[in-house]
């Protein structure tokens, strides 16, 4: 029969305060999920930021259009889909303010060189994308973009309550289940595995 | 349960300072043996609820370790540099919260064996080192190995591998289910005719102690583990220690000096509480187990007439002798996905090349281990060969679970000119003066962690890797595994505490942590300083007990 899946509340109850070892063999693999939902999503767990509060619009716009270039779109999700830029924004005002007038400094230089090589009708991110292409090439060494490619990979894949990540695409994208308990097999290559066979001269032993 | 509280004006037996690896079970020695206790802790206490699977948080924002931007430290090579603060992060790490560093510890659980205890006869001298032997022995401390294992929680096979040291009782539980890279690892091994075997874990694999077995989330290094079948103090033994009714632990406490009266005893220690408001608590002794790191800057910062140049300090050897682990390895990729992050990180080592060799040119020696790492630091760099950005990137990116890493966790030689002191300058958001680390690796460090690359290339080489990417052996800058900075010794001149744990200096002052440690293994210290900190209680309970504190 199907057990039931514990709330948190029987969770917490069941590790905190030590429920019999018999009904934790038996329930366990529910008692561990419930535990990831105790520390995920199911405990208050603050929505995503649905709206820009430090990048300007402008600045928003450069940032996206490098960003889906580091981690393009397509076949699979990129860093628009994953809503990058989001969580950029909420980095720069928040856990990493600090870099905050750094990042604007090199986000200007980089404006600053396009319109210079390539003419000002046009920013960055309005660009043709082989423009933009030839662009980040000619940039992909300085720490502006080094920043930008950090910040990428960060929001493609940290927490969606971060502001990236959205509905988990980027987890998915690297091939990750987001799930909290686990049995064995966890690979390709333990599966088939047939026991830990002693060396010679060894006697392993156990209780 | 109501936990017992103490008014900071009664004095108490002892205060531990550090809740961690072996704060926690000198407080539950101590007041298993009928004393009074109380433990102070720096950062905050969290239940297993609080616990996320946060990789940005844990990892790279310090959520439940020393804060840079909060608690700084200040680096430099050697002492001809003015030391500066560290770009992204603190040279030295551990976790700030109940439970230090055994709630974020990847809980890779192996003994020292008996060469480490007496490599000094054996290999030295060493031109520039300071190598010598421990004032104690395997066999002496044996019986507190088996300790931490039955009390704490180990999962592992005895006499797996021929070259364990000996034991006197096999581990309580079995150990964990391999997974991809543990095969992989034990399958290229063992056709180079090496001998990896289950890893001893300081996780459960089966419901030991109240505590359930292993939920394989795959987060343990850097995370506390919200189901508590890892091992951590905060979930084993500090629980112990408070249902005595005589320990209180006493979070978000702040220890910044050691109070001592003018015949030479330390009456107790100066805190701030979480208020940042400064108190004193009573004590007829105070035990630290502050960490490698804190535990002699605060010897340091506690200097005063008397002890110019630090606390329990005559020798001059407070804060010097720093190692951490030197290492070096591999990152492999596979045909097929491995799927590293699910379950505990490590399932199998080996300990074919333990010992130091002459043969080889230089001293050195290291364990083996198959690991994984989180998604977000690996994505932050690329292997040689492959773009940094765009479509290919990307596919790099899309390969996460197709990749394992081989590492080898070795030796560091303790130099008296690696330390840690005070920053002339630098102070914290407490206004305590910083710690400044002073860090060079010593050659044979170096040429070490050469060896161990290689080593690791072959064994994936001979799992079939389909790539393989070795970073280049770069100085260390840091480390978290925090050792030998107040040494045990038997002579007052060139150590700080005894073979009992006791300061040769302050009678009623002792220290058990990664600081007492005077080589320092192959990694994977903690259940050697929750040994060492189960015999030192042992001894420091029975000085309480014959008032000789």
């Amino acid at each position: 029969m199907e057990q039931p899946t514990p709330s948190r509340r029987q969770f917490v109850a069941a590790i905190g305060n030590l429920a019999s070892a018999g009904w934790i063999a038996m329930n366990w693999p529910q008692i561990a999920a419930a535990a990831g939902q105790t520390g995920h999503a199911g405990h208050d767990m603050p929505a995503p930021p649905a709206s820009l509060n430090t990048l300007s619009a402008a600045e928003a716009a450069e940032i996206d259009a490098i960003s889906n270039l580091i981690v393009p779109g397509g076949a699979t999700p990129g860093a628009r889909d994953a809503r990058v830029v989001y969580f950029i924004d909420n980095a720069l005002g928040s856990f990493f303010a600090a870099q905050l007038p750094s990042f604007r400094q090199g986000l200007a230089e980089f404006a600053n060189g396009f319109a210079a090589r390539y003419g000002a009708a046009k920013p960055f991110s309005a660009a043709p994308e082989e423009q933009q292409i030839a662009w980040l090439h000619q940039v992909d060494e300085t720490p502006f973009f080094a920043a930008v490619r950090r910040l990428s990979v960060l929001g493609l894949i940290a927490m969606p309550k971060y502001g990236g990540n959205h509905d988990g695409v980027g987890t998915q994208l690297i091939g990750v289940i987001d799930r909290h308990y686990w049995e064995p097999p966890f690979g390709y290559y333990d599966k088939d595995y047939q026991g830990f066979e002693p060396y010679p001269g060894t006697q392993p032993y156990t209780l | 349960m109501d936990r017992k509280t103490y008014k900071t004006s009664e004095t108490v037996d002892f205060v531990i300072v550090g809740s961690g690896a072996s704060g926690g079970i000198m407080a539950r020695e101590l007041s298993r043996a009928g004393n009074s206790v109380v433990v102070m802790e720096q950062g905050p206490r969290m239940e297993p609820e609080d616990f996320e699977h946060d990789e940005l948080k844990y990892r790279m924002l310090s959520g439940i370790t020393n804060n840079p931007a909060t608690n700084p430290q200040s680096f430099r090579k050697d002492a001809s540099e003015k030391a500066e603060r560290t770009s992204g992060g603190n040279a030295l790490t551990y976790a700030r919260i109940v439970g230090g560093s055994s709630a974020h510890f990847n809980a890779n659980f192996w003994r020292l064996h008996e060469i480490d205890f007496i490599e000094g006869s054996k290999l030295g001298p060493i031109a520039g080192a300071s190598l010598v032997d421990w004032p104690i022995t395997y066999a002496e401390l044996e019986p507190y190995y088996t300790k931490v294992e039955w009390e704490v929680g180990v999962s592992g096979l005895a006499g797996a591998s021929p070259f364990d040291p000996w034991r006197s009782k096999p581990y309580p539980m079995p150990p964990l289910p391999v997974k991809s890279s543990g095969v992989l690892f034990e399958r290229g091994a063992r056709k180079l005719g090496l001998h990896p075997y289950p890893s001893p874990m300081a996780i459960n694999s089966i419901i030991y102690k109240g505590r359930p077995p292993c939920a394989q989330c795959g987060l343990c290094g850097g995370y506390g583990c919200e189901v508590r079948a890892k091992s951590s103090s905060v979930w084993t033994v500090i629980p112990e220690a408070e249902l005595t009714g005589r320990c209180e632990v006493r979070s978000q406490s702040y220890v910044f000096r050691i109070g001592m009266n003018r015949a030479g005893r330390a009456t107790g220690v100066y805190y701030f509480d979480r208020d940042r408001k400064e108190q004193f608590q009573k004590a007829r002794a105070v035990v630290l187990c502050a960490n490698g790191a804190e535990t002699p800057k605060l010897l340091l910062n506690s200097a005063g007439p008397g002890h110019p140049n630090g606390l329990a300090n005559s020798s001059g050897a407070v804060g010097r002798y720093l190692m951490f682990n030197k290492g070096g390895g591999v990152q492999a990729r596979f045909e097929h996905p491995l799927n590293e992050y699910k379950g505990a990180n490590v399932t199998r080592v080996l300990h074919d090349f333990y010992d130091s060799d002459p043969k080889r040119g230089f001293y050195g020696g290291g364990g083996f281990d198959a690991r994984s790492g989180g998604p977000l630091s690996w994505g932050q760099s690329v292997p040689q060969g492959t773009p940094s950005w765009g479509p290919a990137f990307k596919e790099y990116l899309e390969s996460y679970t197709y990749w394992m890493t081989c590492a080898g966790h070795g030796t560091s030689l303790a130099q008296e000119s690696n330390r840690i002191d005070i920053d002339p300058e630098l102070k914290d958001d407490w206004g305590v003066p910083a710690m400044r680390v002073t860090y060079k690796d010593h050659p044979d460090d170096m040429k070490h962690a050469a060896w161990l690359i290689e080593r690791a290339r072959e064994i994936m080489e001979a799992a079939g890797a389909q790539q393989i990417v070795a970073e280049p052996v770069r100085e260390a800058r840091g480390g978290v595994h925090l050792l030998g900075t107040c040494r045990m010794g038997n002579d007052p001149a060139n150590s700080v505490i005894d073979k009992y744990h006791r300061t040769h200096d302050v009678k009623n002052l002792f220290i058990s942590d990664g600081s007492s440690m005077v080589t320092s293994g192959r990694g994977q210290p903690t259940l050697t300083i929750e040994a060492l900190a189960f015999r030192a209680a042992d001894h420091i309970a029975k000085f309480a007990r014959a008032n000789e504190i």
